[in-house]
């Protein structure tokens, strides 16, 4: 991130590098990932907990899309005039089925079974002008496979 | 368990209501379940109400102390029950369950509901550990989004078109402009439908449901009960509750595991396996469906989910015309939630109302020939399933 952003969430992902990544946790017992972190495996068949922090992302697979045609209800953000934005549920390369915004214009070239990177942007600006971030999803560019 | 009889079912009509107060909505549709059960208020041993979030219920969602209050505080038990959109189905089964395992004789299930403006806001908390709050505020992924992720998977994997998905809205008006109750009245071509505003691509505004306001009501008896009252009992066969499981594949909260398997909803296909276990049928048994019709994209998934029809059949089933109330596998005969609009904690009573009319033959243009089998069907934000079968 740089001057004059701030993440929508504290503490949901990190960027280094250029590669973003979302903050969670995975349980040794299990090996289930979770996002964001859980103090505890939620799997039943789970005999025993084992928590620890791991980061997930950046690759990984469309699973579906959409767009978000009209103004999202509290307490989603947004800039005005409103402008639509596309949306994804990806699965992580890594083992987890993500929501997100898209990093697209629109929706037109998307098709599930898409490669994806996960990236760092904007999606409103705070009352003073800062530029709230959050991940968002982009079709990964061709022989960059992130 | 004993056997319970739906004696008495009503309701207010749903639409938008300014002047009115959701209790008293809830009193027409009480008073209309008594007089159809030929009892009187003084006769009902407990009430299961739908808590709303939305509006009465003192703003804690205490919606059955607000009838009892209406109708007069003779001192019953209350149970309000809080599910979601599932709500009223919840409070359903928990009656059911009052009276089946002998606690009760007479209990009344009640659900009514205000619903303010615009579309539904699903976080109600502004905390940072709640998974509703994150998902809207990192991402904003309202209801609507959420089914047009559904629905675009669907149309990937499945190749189902964008005329298939309007005809689903078109044949839910086609029966619904029958039901004096609906809100949404007028027929509408695929042309309409197609010409409606994008809500939630590929979703648009005809192949939602909005927010309506709404109440209903129902009486239901033990068999001793029953025939001490008389009348026209329809039976409860099965009555089941779930939540969903671990492996279930649906993007919930922010992020979930990949699924290995086909598991979506498995609240819902759970809660309607074990109704009809416990109704000891097969889905091919059921005369008619009503199921939670949120959007269109549920009459085709859920019907397939259940094992009324294979995988990739609904939208041949609903071209050749077999989701008509004539047709050999009918679906929301009431024009469900795309004609009535959701009033969410009433909808699970609203379909009890309608299955139990159409298997007393009372429902007029929109009846299902000969209905002996009926499956009402809800879900709610949580992950909350509810089924019940109903039988005559
Ligand atoms: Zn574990």
């Amino acid at each position: 991130m740089t001057q004059g952003q701030a993440p929508a969430v504290e503490g949901l992902f990190s960027e280094d590098g250029g590669t973003a990544r979302l903050l969670g946790s995975r349980c040794g017992t299990c090996g289930t990932g979770y996002f964001p972190k859980s103090g505890l495996c939620h799997n039943p068949a789970c005999d025993r907990s084992d928590m620890s922090d791991a980061a997930f992302g950046p690759a990984g697979t469309l699973w579906s899309y959409s767009v978000q045609n009209y103004p999202p209800p509290p307490p989603a953000r947004y800039d005005e005039p409103y402008e639509p934005y596309a949306l994804g549920v990806v699965d992580l390369d890594d083992g987890l089925r993500v929501v997100g915004r898209m990093d697209v214009a629109g929706p037109e070239s998307l098709v599930a079974g898409a490669r994806i990177e996960i990236v760092i942007g904007p999606i409103a600006h705070d009352e003073d002008g800062t530029e709230l971030v959050s991940w968002k999803f982009r079709p990964a560019e061709e022989g960059r496979d992130a | 368990m004993r056997d319970v009889a739906v004696m008495g079912v009503g309701m207010h009509a749903w639409g938008k209501f300014p002047e009115t107060s959701v209790t008293e909505l809830c009193r027409v549709a009480v008073e209309a379940a008594l007089a159809d059960a030929a009892i009187g208020w003084r006769d009902v041993e407990a009430v299961a109400a739908a808590s709303s979030r939305f509006s009465g219920g003192k703003g804690w969602g205490l919606n059955g102390n607000d009838v009892v209050e209406d109708m007069g505080s003779t001192g019953i038990p209350v149970y309000n029950m809080s599910a979601g959109c599932a709500a009223g189905g919840n409070a359903f089964n928990v009656g059911h369950a009052l009276v089946a395992g002998g606690m009760h004789d007479v209990v009344l299930v009640v659900g009514g509901e205000k619903m303010p403006k615009g579309f539904i806001q699903t976080s109600g908390v502004e905390e940072e550990t709640d998974p509703e709050y994150l998902r809207q505020r990192c991402v904003g992924m309202p209801g609507p989004a959420f089914w047009a992720l559904l629905c675009r998977r669907r149309m990937d994997e499945l190749g189902t078109t964008e005329e298939q998905l309007a005809r689903v809205a078109v044949k839910a008006h086609e029966v619904g402009r029958h039901n004096e109750n609906a809100r949404f009245r007028q027929e509408f071509t695929v042309e309409d439908v197609l010409g409606s505003a994008l809500v939630s691509d590929p979703l648009r505004l005809y192949e939602i449901c909005p927010v309506s306001d709404g109440a209903a009501a129902a009486i239901i008896c033990s068999a001793d009960a029953a025939r001490r009252i008389g009348g026209d009992p329809v039976w409860i066969a099965g009555s089941a509750v779930a939540t969903a499981r671990f492996d279930d594949g649906l993007p919930r909260g922010l992020a979930g595991i990949v699924p290995t398997g086909m598991a979506h909803h498995s609240e819902a296909a759970m809660a309607v396996s074990k109704a009809l276990a416990q109704a000891g049928a097969e889905p091919g048994d059921l005369d008619l469906v009503e199921l939670q019709d949120n959007t269109v994209y549920y009459e085709l998934a859920f019907p397939e989910e259940w094992g009324l029809c294979k995988p990739g059949e609904a939208e041949h089933l609903l071209e050749a015309g077999e989701t008509l109330p004539t047709g050999r596998m009918p679906i929301n005969p009431s024009g469900g939630f795309l004609c009535f609009g959701e009033a969410t904690t009433a909808m699970g009573v609203f379909q009890v109302c309608e299955v139990t009319w159409q298997l007393r033959g009372q429902a007029g243009a929109r009846q299902v020939p000969d209905a002996k089998l009926g499956l009402a069907q809800t879900l709610g934000l949580g992950g909350n399933g509810t089924a019940v079968v109903l039988k005559r």
